[in-house]
Order: structure tokens, then C-alpha cells, then sequence
């Protein structure tokens, strides 16, 4: 593979990489100085979208700010919703009703699905490949028609309530549900053919974008991230929350540290998604998604919260301090892309910049949730 | 909503001071046909704005498709999210670098005025597009649908022809009177 | 042993001179009526009620010597935060740190600085990955991390001097 020579820091240039880049997936900047086709240093500059999400938790009241949930991750909006849910619940005490419960799970899950999609559809464009995007596309507006005809959204869903849902699933979403997944089996199938195997993939990927153990804990790296390293970390494994613990699956773990792994960990996550799913409808039970009982205001006694959970990109944990107002005196978003980004600095370096743009793909990018 | 005032945009389009009718009608009609956007993705809506050139809502099928990373093969600007103060100059670069004629569409409520992100005490946004871009195109929608930017897109055409590709369709429920809920 | 005493314990030979009463684990720090400033020391709080378990406040001086003994237990950075309490003329600062195994433990490490002059060691020779978070500390609250190597501002523009997330801030 490629050996990164000798540097030179005396014969460098700067190189500036976005805010708009169609590889950057964003407004991301990176200011690399190159040694000729290598990259000898790197400086990641975020905040060209960032939106004050924090501030404008002080200014509203809590489910004002539910909204913003569906904006700081577009692409899987579903599992930060859940995480701003769980917080507040936690800290008002509300119980959630079963069938809710599962109903989230089902959401959450078929989010991660789509988000995933979106991912390899746009990680394969930029690796030269255009038309898996379109049959990913294709595959993600049938969970955006299921998930629409329940929330009312196609991409920035506020479905979650404290204590429970929006609305109810009907009978055509279960049967819509059910009539995806075996879709999705078999589409799974073409990926694998399409896309995993391709001698021309395997090469750009395969022993490219280290990312060791050590580094992920230096850093504070999760999801696909940290799982394409060897680290059996999931939080809907090693937190429970929810009624994930019910639940039969398996958490995808390479240990090749490269962004081959990370890619094989994705599409075994669907996978398992797809299986999540299943089981959440055979034991869907029935009964209200809201709860009997709820405070008309919603006003956490004063103090510190907190709740974490697995989005398609990590970890997503959120702090909220509480001082018995209306608004949140403080609320804090953990932001998973936010401490995967932040290893690319040093990870690239004594890369080819190709190679680079390759494993800045494989870390997954929502810019929008990294800023906040 | 409409308070404020919206500066005048740019209402010709600069050509050569000898003007052929029919010609200029004829490259019009050309230009119109075959938008090449600007692969200029922010926020929410690019995802969106993805939506429309994937599988499902076909965007070529208006020759609108040719997503160019580089301003200066493109003619059209789709703001597809909210501009941040630092980012704003950075937009109005990538403006200037386009070659002219050109248009700019505001897709989804952050790029027409803020949207959700406007309350007192911001810090960080530019509210709206067109405090600095000469807009065309309003598509309203957090995000709006693919079809509302395919309209936005159609609408586009029709300001650079003076001819609409199709008749607007009327809603029914306004033919239908107040009965209908 | 589980980790939680382990953290515990390790972490307790920091409050060694203190009295050996634990503080109440009530909101010793919030509250209407003119509450009891917490003091220094560990809280093992209810992981139901809270979301996380350990909860340790300390002074900025011992702050690098807890942080390398929670890198060495094999602990991640989760995020770094602040918290303004101007009613108390004082910054928080708050360090979530959780952990990759089984062994599920939050730990929580705060300090409180003066709103005059708010200085702090920069944990970035520990954990890399702080960089990031003190400068978005940095640029929410004007916290200062003394040691840091780059601390120019990250998510507001680079020219930026106002600390947005600090309560008496007008736009």
C-alpha cells in the first residue's frame, strides 16, 4: 500500500478544502498543508453552520425545542428525538406506555436505516460510483413514504412527545413495514453485490483511515466509528434504554481499524435494524401511546440530567440543567460526529489527500450536528 | 411574515447592447432547459434537494440535474439552508464566481428569512437569503418536498421565458367552496 | 470489583484532607431558597433518576491529577460543557466521562471558577480529544484553559469576542 515518504515541512503548501465541497458533505472546512500529494498537517475549521441550537434551548420552553431535534441531525432525526425525549422524561418522571415504546424503537429503527442509506449512496459518489446513490435513494423514499404517513414529515420529524408519541401506527404501516423489510433483504443482497465486492472499492478502503483503540479513547470516538476498531461499544448494548434489552441482535464489531471496516459496519447495522424491526412488530402490544398521566407544564425539578443514545453515528448524549423554570437553564448537546471528526486531524496525516477524502466518507459527516 | 422590505433584485438579465428578439428567445429558452445548479448543499434541505436529483423525482426530467461542484460552471444557485454569519461571505463569493446570467433559489424557510432559528438575542444567522443575494425563486417548506422544488424550479423557466412549461394546476379545494374540510 | 467502587475509590484519595462526611446528595447546589453551596467531594447519584452515576466536584488544581486517574481506569471523553451561574458569580465546568465495556459507570467531574477570572488547566495533553470541547467552551463561556495549544475560536467566526452562552449576554 501506499508508503507516506519522508516529509519535508519546508516544502509545503496550504490547501483549503471547503466550506463548499461536494466531498465535505456540508459547509466543513479543513486547511490542509501538503506535501505534495501528501498531507503533512491538518486543521478541521467547524462553525459554518452553526445555529445557537443551545442558546435557543434557554429560550424556549421544553417542548418548544423538540423541533430543533429534528434539525441538528436531519438524517437520523428519529434517535434525537428519542435522546431529548429520554432526558426530559427522565427528569419529570413520566412513564411511557408500552406500545410507545415500541413504536419508537420501530422509528428509530427504520431512521437508522435510511440514514445509513444515505450514507453509502453519497460515500460511493464520492468515491466515483454514481449509481448506487440512485438505487439507495430509491430504497430510502420507501421508508420516508412509511415514516411520512405517521409523522407527517419526509426528513425533519418532531414525532416524539414527552411520554409518548404524536399519533398512533395504523394496520397500512405495520403491513407497509413488513412488506419493506423483505424488500430491503433482498436489496441488502444487491448492495453486497453491487457495491461490498468491488475489487475497485476494496482497494480505496482496505488498510486506509487507521483509527486504533487508543485514538478512539483519546477522542471520545463511537458508533460505526468505534465498532470498526474493536470496540464493542453501543450504547443501546451497554446503556439499555428503551425496550432495546428486549430485543434479539447483534451489534456488528470489525476490528481492522480501517475504513473498509467501518463501511462492513454499517451494512451489517441494517441488517440488524431490519431484524430490531421485525421483532418490535411480532411483539407490538397493544394499548395508548400516550400516557393517563402527565403534567400539563413540563418542569423538571431543579438539577442535572442526563441521557444518552445510539444514533446512526454514535453516541448522543445530552446534558440538561434544570432550575426548575420552564426553559432549560442549560442544556448541552453531545454531538457524536462532533468527537469523530476531531480525529481526522490527526489520523490523516502522511495520507494521500485522496485517500483522505475516502476516510473523511467513512467517518460519516452531518455538519449540521456538529456545529449545533 | 412581509414586514420587512426585501430589496429589489436584479429585474434584467444584463446582455449585449445589440439585442436579436427571436435569437435571445431561442438561447432563453436554451438556458432555461438546461440549469446547471450548483452541488451546494448547507443544511436539511440538501438532503432534499438530493431527493429530487435521486431515484424517485428525477429532477433531469427538466434538465435541471447536471449538479456541477464548481460555481464557475453553473448558473444556478439553490441556498439550500441556513446561512450562518460566518459562512455568509463565503456565499457571496461563491455568487460572484458564477458567470452571469444567473439565478439563485431560496430553498426552505432558513434561506428566505431565518426561519425557526430567528428569536431575539441571535447571534449567529443571516436572516434570509436575500440580504445579500439578488433571490428569484422563494420555495417555502422546512424542508420543502421535492416537488415543491421541482415547482420552484419550473417557475424558475418561467421567469427566464416568459412561458410556462405547463398550466399551474388549481387546487381543488379552493374550487370546492368552504364545505370541504 | 465493579468500576463505580473502583472509580470511586481511586478518585477518593484526591479528598483525603477533607472531612470524611460525605456532602448530602440532594440539590446541594440549586434551589429556591438560599441553598448550601456544595462542597467539594464525591456523590454516587441514582443512575434512574440522573443519567449518570459518579458525580465529583473538585478545584481546578486537582483537576489534571482526577482526569489522568479516569484515563488510566480506561474512561472516554464524552463532552466538556459549562454552566453559567451568575446568581452565584460563577462558572461551571463539566467533564461527562463514560466508558466503552460492559461495566456501564458515568462519571461527572465539575469545578467552579470565579466569573472574574475563569481559568482552568487544559486537559488536551490527556485526552487529545479535549481540544475540541475547551474551545467550545471557550467560545460559549470565555472560560480560559491555560496549556491549551490552539485556543481560537471554533464554532463562533474567528474574530469573534463575544461569549454568547453566558446569561447576561445581548446580542
Amino acid at each position: 500500500m501506499t508508503e507516506p515518504i519522508s516529509l519535508q515541512p519546508d516544502e509545503t503548501f496550504v490547501l483549503n478544502v471547503g466550506p463548499q465541497h461536494p466531498a465535505t458533505h456540508g459547509v466543513l472546512r479543513v486547511k490542509m498543508t501538503m506535501d505534495g500529494e501528501y498531507i503533512y498537517n491538518a486543521e478541521t475549521v467547524l462553525g459554518y453552520i452553526h445555529r445557537m441550537h443551545e442558546k435557543m434551548a434557554e429560550n424556549r420552553t421544553y417542548p418548544q425545542f423538540m423541533p430543533n431535534m429534528g434539525r441538528l441531525d436531519y438524517l437520523s432525526a428519529m434517535a434525537f428525538n428519542h435522546g431529548y425525549a429520554l432526558v426530559v422524561e427522565r427528569a419529570c418522571g413520566i412513564e411511557v406506555p408500552e406500545r410507545a415504546e415500541y413504536i419508537r424503537v420501530i422509528t428509530v429503527e427504520l431512521n437508522r436505516i435510511s440514514s445509513h442509506l444515505v450514507w453509502l449512496g453519497a460515500y460511493v459518489l464520492d468515491l466515483g460510483g454514481f449509481t448506487p446513490l440512485m438505487y439507495c435513494f430509491d430504497d430510502r423514499e420507501q421508508i420516508l413514504d412509511l415514516l411520512e404517513s405517521v409523522t407527517g414529515s419526509r426528513l425533519t420529524y418532531c414525532y416524539f412527545r414527552f411520554g409518548g408519541l404524536y399519533n398512533d401506527i395504523d394496520d397500512d404501516f405495520i403491513s407497509g413495514t413488513r412488506a419493506f423489510i423483505k424488500r430491503m433483504r433482498k436489496e441488502l443482497k444487491m448492495y453486497a453485490k453491487l457495491v461490498t465486492g468491488n475489487i475497485i472499492l476494496m482497494r480505496r478502503l482496505k488498510d486506509h483511515g487507521p483509527v486504533d483503540q487508543d485514538m478512539c479513547q483519546r477522542y471520545g470516538a463511537t458508533g460505526p466509528v468505534a465498532r470498526g476498531s474493536g470496540i464493542n461499544y453501543d450504547v443501546r448494548r451497554n446503556e439499555p434504554y428503551s425496550v432495546y434489552p428486549e430485543f434479539d441482535f447483534e451489534v456488528p464489531v470489525y476490528g481492522e481499524c480501517d475504513s473498509y471496516a467501518r463501511y462492513l459496519v454499517r451494512m451489517d447495522e441494517m441488517e440488524q435494524s431490519l431484524r430490531i424491526i421485525e421483532q418490535a412488530l411480532d411483539k407490538l402490544p397493544d394499548g395508548p401511546v400516550n400516557p393517563k398521566k402527565k403534567p400539563k407544564l413540563i418542569k423538571p425539578p431543579p438539577g442535572d440530567y442526563f441521557a444518552a443514545v445510539e444514533t446512526a453515528r454514535g453516541n448522543f448524549g445530552i446534558r440538561m440543567v434544570s432550575d426548575g423554570s420552564k426553559n432549560a437553564y442549560r442544556l448541552k448537546l453531545r454531538s457524536p460526529t462532533y468527537s469523530n471528526m476531531h480525529l481526522f486531524d490527526e489520523a490523516c496525516r502522511g495520507m494521500l489527500i485522496a485517500d483522505a477524502l475516502a476516510f473523511m466518507g467513512s467517518l460519516d459527516l452531518v455538519i449540521p450536528e456538529m456545529d449545533r | 411574515m412581509g414586514t420587512k422590505d426585501v430589496p429589489p433584485s436584479i429585474d434584467t438579465i444584463p446582455s449585449s447592447f445589440v439585442q436579436f428578439a427571436i435569437a435571445d428567445k431561442v438561447i432563453a429558452l436554451g438556458r432555461a432547459n438546461s440549469l446547471w445548479p450548483l452541488t451546494f448543499g448547507i443544511a436539511c434541505c440538501a438532503i432534499e434537494m438530493m431527493c429530487t436529483g435521486a431515484a424517485r423525482f428525477d429532477l433531469s426530467r427538466f434538465g435541471a440535474e447536471v449538479f456541477r461542484p464548481s460555481p464557475r460552471q453553473s448558473d444556478l444557485m439553490i441556498v439550500a439552508g441556513t446561512i450562518s454569519n460566518k459562512m455568509a461571505p463565503g456565499i457571496k463569493t461563491l455568487y460572484d464566481q458564477m458567470p452571469e446570467p444567473k439565478w439563485v433559489i431560496a430553498l426552505g424557510n432558513c434561506a428566505i428569512s431565518g426561519g425557526p432559528f430567528v428569536f431575539e438575542g441571535q447571534y449567529g444567522i443571516v436572516e434570509g437569503a436575500d440580504k445579500f443575494l439578488p433571490v428569484d425563486v422563494y420555495v417555502p417548506g422546512c424542508p420543502p418536498r421535492p416537488e415543491a422544488l421541482i415547482e420552484g424550479i419550473i417557475e424558475l423557466e418561467h421567469k427566464i421565458t416568459g412561458w410556462r412549461r405547463w398550466p399551474k394546476v388549481k387546487p381543488e379545494w379552493r374550487e370546492s367552496g368552504s364545505d370541504e374540510s | 470489583m465493579k468500576i463505580q467502587e473502583k472509580t470511586k475509590e481511586a478518585l477518593s484519595t484526591l479528598f483525603a484532607d477533607l472531612p470524611s462526611s460525605e456532602p448530602e446528595p440532594d440539590d446541594a447546589e440549586e434551589g429556591e431558597k438560599k441553598p448550601v453551596p456544595r462542597g467539594n467531594g464525591i456523590i454516587e447519584q441514582d443512575y434512574l433518576l440522573k443519567g449518570f452515576h459518579l458525580d465529583v466536584q473538585l478545584e481546578s488544581e486537582q483537576l489534571l491529577e482526577a482526569v489522568q486517574i479516569i484515563f488510566d481506569l480506561g474512561y472516554y471523553l464524552e463532552s466538556i460543557t459549562g454552566v453559567d451561574w451568575i446568581k452565584d458569580d460563577q462558572l461551571e465546568v463539566v467533564y461527562d466521562f463514560s466508558r466503552y465495556d460492559f461495566d456501564l459507570c458515568r462519571t461527572v467531574l465539575r469545578t467552579r471558577l470565579p466569573r472574574s477570572a475563569p481559568q482552568l488547566p487544559s486537559i488536551t495533553p490527556i485526552y487529545t480529544g479535549a481540544s475540541w470541547h475547551e474551545r467550545e467552551t471557550h467560545d460559549f463561556f470565555g472560560i480560559i484553559f491555560d496549556g491549551h495549544p490552539h485556543l481560537v475560536p471554533l464554532l463562533l467566526p474567528e474574530d469573534a469576542d463575544f461569549h454568547p452562552l453566558l446569561k447576561d449576554f445581548k446580542a
